[in-house]
């Protein structure tokens, strides 16, 4: 439309409908953040992207809930619940989360970091804290809903064919703590992923980051706990060798507080429990320390 | 400037930024920017873009202060401001819709507002309306939705095709003349500045070079401009023969114009000379004389 350039703007195109300024009140930042968190909530699922990003979430979500089902139909038809609220089916959680993580973390922070969009972020009424926290707790939401909503299929599956009320009360009294290490899990890797994802734009590099991270550690875990006679040994280093891997040290944690040892990742910690909680403490202000120097930096460019 | 005038919408007050690595962005640099449209020019590494980021709050300044609206700089102001960065950031995978929605709500309107806004901000810069407005205007876009009173633009036609230039500059235009939003834009091209500014703002090596309305930099000059179709050299010979500090740049003869007696003279010179004349006026000032008279070098 080069006659643009010479003719005067008012030529009764479509958009010069006058420009309508806001004078009304603003929301504050708090609610600026419940914003931020809430569209990056629905982009850790896909929603209102694109088909290609709603695969990765979806087929986790199925993977993970499949066993539940299962399981729940099982007991409809008289067979017992194969799986506890506490640790789920360990190898699917470990596998599902990693995928979900490495696909979704650099999702929610690579791709702002990528599309230089981050100026757009800080010169709008937010301080530098604001963006990873929203991120963090969107992240943290979306990964409760993929470990939690299995749980609870489960747990309704289950209540729905047991006849007395106290068998009820035993559900229930079991699923709390699974709830708990849920929570634990959603907390710990969500600052996990995020902190990693943040260290380049690249997504291919921050998802081979995130995904190469929580392999390895957990493999090298689970070699050690091999290596020092399996999850059912006592020794010394049986008890420490699930230090190394976030997954074994949740898993530490949930043995410590008093979840099951014959099942799970690690062997039982032992006195060295407080050691785990220790770690998981540790690793987890450390990745929120890092996340938002990251930010405070990232801003400045 | 005067108390009669309206009140600035920008302020500054001695503001240096010194960065690390002993870098001086900005050196106490104190100057009013009017309402309307605001040329800030410099040379790159003049610190245009350090100005706009401390008007945001995006840095702090190493000393000095300044006040956007009548407001220090920080988070209240931000949700008053519009901002366009001087490089690309547009998500590809993202609606124009959804994500100018989203910045919205980001500078906190309620979201039912947001929505509005975005498709209202969408349609004043004409998006899908032409291909080559798309990356220019959609990244307008962002700026208009959060209802700002004050546009930072840095280096808007920045990667712009010549059509996308004019349209962006034509964009600016309005918003500032109809839309009665005050506008900034840093810029190093003077053409451009000239064409849709009413003020300017000039900056060298972080310093205050001159701040004054337009027609003031372009006012008429002491000087004359003469021109004829042949004959330029033995024309500035009788012209230095008759006493004149004459000067000659590429096709044209320079007179400082001491009274009405210099077009005498110069009139009285071609006739001696017959030669023939085709232009004798008085010269203007151009935006760019700024920088050459600072740097002594004619860079035209």
């Amino acid at each position: 439309m080069p006659d643009s350039a010479t003719s005067p703007p008012a030529a009764g195109v479509i958009h010069d409908l006058g420009y309508r300024g806001y004078d009304g009140p603003r929301l504050g930042r708090g609610q600026i953040v419940r914003a931020l968190t809430w569209h990056s909530f629905r982009s850790s699922f896909g929603i209102g992207r694109g088909v290609k990003g709603k695969i990765i979430p979806v087929l986790a979500f199925v993977a993970m809930c499949l066993p539940a089902f299962v399981n729940a139909f099982a007991v409809a038809r008289g067979n017992p619940r194969l799986f506890g609220y506490d640790v789920y089916v360990p190898s699917l959680r470990v596998a599902v989360v990693t995928i979900f993580l490495a696909a979704q973390a650099p999702e929610l922070v690579s791709r702002d970091l990528r599309n230089r969009v981050l100026p757009l972020y800080f010169c709008r009424p937010l301080r530098r804290g604001d963006y990873p926290l929203a991120k963090y707790l969107a992240l943290t939401a979306a990964l409760l809903l993929l470990i939690e909503i299995p749980l609870l299929i489960l747990y309704v599956g289950t209540i729905a064919s047991v006849k007395s009320g106290s068998a009820v009360w035993d559900q229930t009294k079991a699923l709390i703590p699974g709830l708990g290490v849920g929570l634990m899990w959603a907390v710990l890797m969500a600052a996990i992923g995020l902190v990693l994802a943040s260290l380049t734009g690249r997504r291919a590099y921050s998802t081979g980051i995130v995904a190469i991270s929580c392999v390895l550690t957990f493999i090298l875990s689970l070699l050690l706990i091999q290596a020092e006679g399996g999850t059912t040994a006592m020794s010394t280093g049986a008890r420490i060798a699930g230090l190394f891997s976030p997954f074994t040290i949740m898993d530490g944690v949930r043995v410590w507080l008093g979840g099951n040892p014959q099942v799970g990742l690690v062997a039982n910690p032992g006195r060295y429990g407080p050691l785990y909680g220790l770690t998981a403490v540790v690793l987890l202000a450390a990745c929120l320390g890092g996340l938002a120097a990251r930010y405070r930096k990232v801003s400045r460019s | 400037m005067p108390s009669t005038d309206p009140p600035a919408v920008i302020e500054t007050w001695g503001l240096t930024k010194l960065y690390p690595g002993g870098v001086t962005a900005l050196d106490g640099l104190t100057v009013d920017f009017a309402p309307g449209v605001t040329g800030l020019v410099g040379a790159n590494g003049a610190g245009k873009s350090t100005l706009i980021k401390i008007l945001l709050g995006l840095i702090r300044p190493t000393k000095g202060q300044a006040k956007v609206l009548g407001l220090q700089t920080g988070e209240k102001v931000r949700s008053l401001l519009g901002y366009m960065p001087e490089h690309d950031c547009l998500p590809a995978d993202v609606t124009a819709t959804e994500f100018v929605t989203h910045l919205g709500r980001i500078s906190g309107l309620p979201p039912t507002v947001a929505k509005e806004r975005a498709a209202e901000s969408l349609r004043h810069v004409g998006l899908h309306e032409e291909r080559y407005r798309l990356i220019g205007t959609y990244s307008t876009g962002m700026k208009l939705v959060g209802a700002p009173r004050l546009l930072l633009l840095d280096e808007p036609t920045n990667g712009l095709d010549p059509a996308g230039r004019t349209a962006m500059l034509e964009l600016i235009a309005r918003i500032g003349t109809e839309f009665g939003i005050s506008i900034v834009v840093a810029s190093h091209l003077l053409g451009e500045i000239e064409r849709i500014c009413d003020h300017l703002v000039a900056i060298d090596g972080g310093r205050l070079l001159r701040a004054d309305t337009i027609t003031s930099f372009t006012q008429v000059s002491q000087v004359l401009a003469v021109e004829v179709e042949e004959g330029l050299d033995r024309l500035q010979a009788e012209l230095a023969a008759r006493g004149l500090a004459v000067t000659s740049q590429a096709r044209t003869l320079l007179v400082p114009l001491g009274g009405d007696d210099t077009y005498d003279v110069v009139r009285d010179c071609v006739a001696a000379l017959s030669l023939p004349l085709c232009r004798l006026e008085q010269r203007r000032h151009q935006v760019e004389e700024l920088f050459r008279d600072e740097e002594g070098v004619a860079n035209a």
